[in-house]
């Protein structure tokens, strides 16, 4: 229960990063996993599904009106759900779980924003300088928001995880290439938005003969 | 400015960390500008209530641009206030800049400089490096540009107010943009390279999941971002199929 608790705060704290307070960037999956890896006891495991979920979220960005999926709560709620489950599809149903629940937080952001427009004063309105406290109580409702959507996806996805895990029919490599089957689709769609494979070739292609090379020799 | 001390503007400078904190479909950053305005405005129309609530009515506004940028309309509308511009010019002015800020902010930093960053925090992990190394690394880089590109914005509006946008010209953001695009290209492939080739990634995997994530690539490329919700159903459906398959057999 308290461990629960632990990581809904941490959640809480981070979603305040992605939009509200900061934008430091400790919200991403890469930094976020490896906190909640850190809370949960199991780093290593936090960093894998971190760095997966940032190599989705890759193209995702947090800009002005557009709805985006929560990458901070997400990781939490993943990284909190593999780190109770044993098993082999642990990392995979928990990177699933992930991917929803990054949805879920994503439609709790537009909610909230539509709630902080009845919050703030109006421009023409009688008492303008309550701006502090309005945008202030904004930033709490963002943290409790953050807070309820942890606690409850990971609730839910731990009893969820824990339900089908033992069934799962991959072993561990069959797993890892199917989630990173899904981060292909991120870096093509990338590279597409860096100009494309055709005006970015050399470059890309450097890239990847040092990656091998690095990836062998390091 | 002599009227803004160092303490209330770095009070505004740092209310506008905070500058999303209310963000709204009505009025967007507008909330949020007046909150990082109010303790200028405050000890700018310290004698005159009336003039200070007008002032705030006119920040609470609509505005909307980059937050990182938004500090350079934020410079410059302190330096208008200061200087006790009237309230239609101060308007006109962030209505001018707004576009314009929203629209280098977001393809210099969210569609360049921080994946660019986040690609070279994956690189590193995936080439070896200890964890806490890449994160560590990814947070200290990205920050850099962050806060940096925060300070100069404020410090650019507050020099030159009104004209801001020639220090806009200058800088050439439109260029740098450019040069982060064509390292993250070059870090995009060290990835791919790095997942390729290194232990646990797709070589460990086997070649058929090599040859479909080679195919699920040339699909990103192909398709563009319109394939992305699909893949993360698809992913998410394929997790839930092979799990109820576990559970059937």
């Amino acid at each position: 229960m308290m461990e629960v608790l632990r990581l809904s705060l941490v959640g809480g704290l981070l979603a305040l990063d992605a939009t509200s307070v900061g934008q430091f960037m400790i919200s991403r999956p890469l930094v976020a996993g490896l906190l909640a890896g850190w809370v949960s006891g199991d780093p290593p495991l936090g960093l894998l599904i971190g760095a997966l979920l940032e190599l989705y979220l890759l193209v995702s960005f947090p800009t002005g009106g557009a709805r985006f999926p929560e990458g901070a709560t997400a990781t939490v709620v993943a990284v909190a759900t593999a780190a109770a489950t044993d098993g082999v599809g642990a990392v995979p149903l928990a990177v699933a779980l992930g991917l929803v629940w990054g949805q879920l937080g994503g439609f709790t952001i537009t909610w909230l924003r539509r709630l902080n427009g009845r919050l703030v004063p109006v421009p023409d309105g009688p008492h303008p300088e309550a701006v502090t406290w309005a945008h202030l109580g904004a930033v709490g409702l963002d943290f409790l928001r953050g807070v309820a959507v942890t606690a409850s996806g990971i609730v839910l996805g731990r009893v969820a995880v824990a339900a089908v895990v033992r069934a799962w029919p991959l072993g561990a490599r069959g797993s890892m290439g199917l989630l990173l089957v899904g981060g292909a689709v991120s870096a093509g769609i990338f590279l597409r938005s860096l100009g494309g494979f055709r005006r970015r070739r050399l470059l890309f292609m450097g890239g990847v003969a040092l990656g091998i090379l690095g990836a062998r020799f390091l | 400015m002599a009227s803004l001390s160092r303490r209330t503007l770095a009070s505004a400078f740092a209310r506008s960390f905070m500058i999303q904190g209310s963000w709204n479909y009505q009025t967007m950053l507008g909330s949020g500008f007046a909150f990082a305005m109010l303790p200028a405005l405050r000890r700018l129309f310290a004698e005159d209530p009336e003039a200070m609530r007008d002032s705030v009515r006119r920040h609470l506004e609509h505005f909307n641009a980059h937050p990182y940028l938004s500090n350079v309309a934020l410079g410059a509308a302190l330096r208008l206030e200061a200087e006790g511009e009237d309230g239609d010019t101060v308007r006109r002015f962030k209505t001018a800049v707004r576009g314009p800020l929203g629209g280098l902010g977001d393809a210099l930093v969210w569609a360049a400089w921080l994946p660019a960053v986040s690609l070279a925090g994956l690189s590193l992990l995936w080439l070896g490096a200890p964890g806490w190394v890449a994160v560590l690394a990814f947070l200290v880089i990205y920050n850099a540009g962050h806060i940096g590109l925060r300070a100069w914005g404020f410090h650019a509006g507050l020099q030159e107010g009104s004209a801001v946008g020639q220090r806009l010209s200058r800088a050439s953001l439109g260029n740098l943009t450019a040069r982060v695009r064509a390292v993250s290209a070059a870090l995009l492939g060290l990835l791919v390279g790095a997942v390729l080739a290194g232990r646990g990634g797709l070589g460990a995997a086997g070649p058929s999941w090599g040859v479909v994530a080679i195919l699920a690539f040339l699909g990103g490329l192909v398709i563009g971002p319109r394939l992305w919700r699909p893949t993360a159903v698809v992913l998410v459906a394929a997790v839930a199929f092979l799990a109820t398959w576990g559970l059937m057999t």
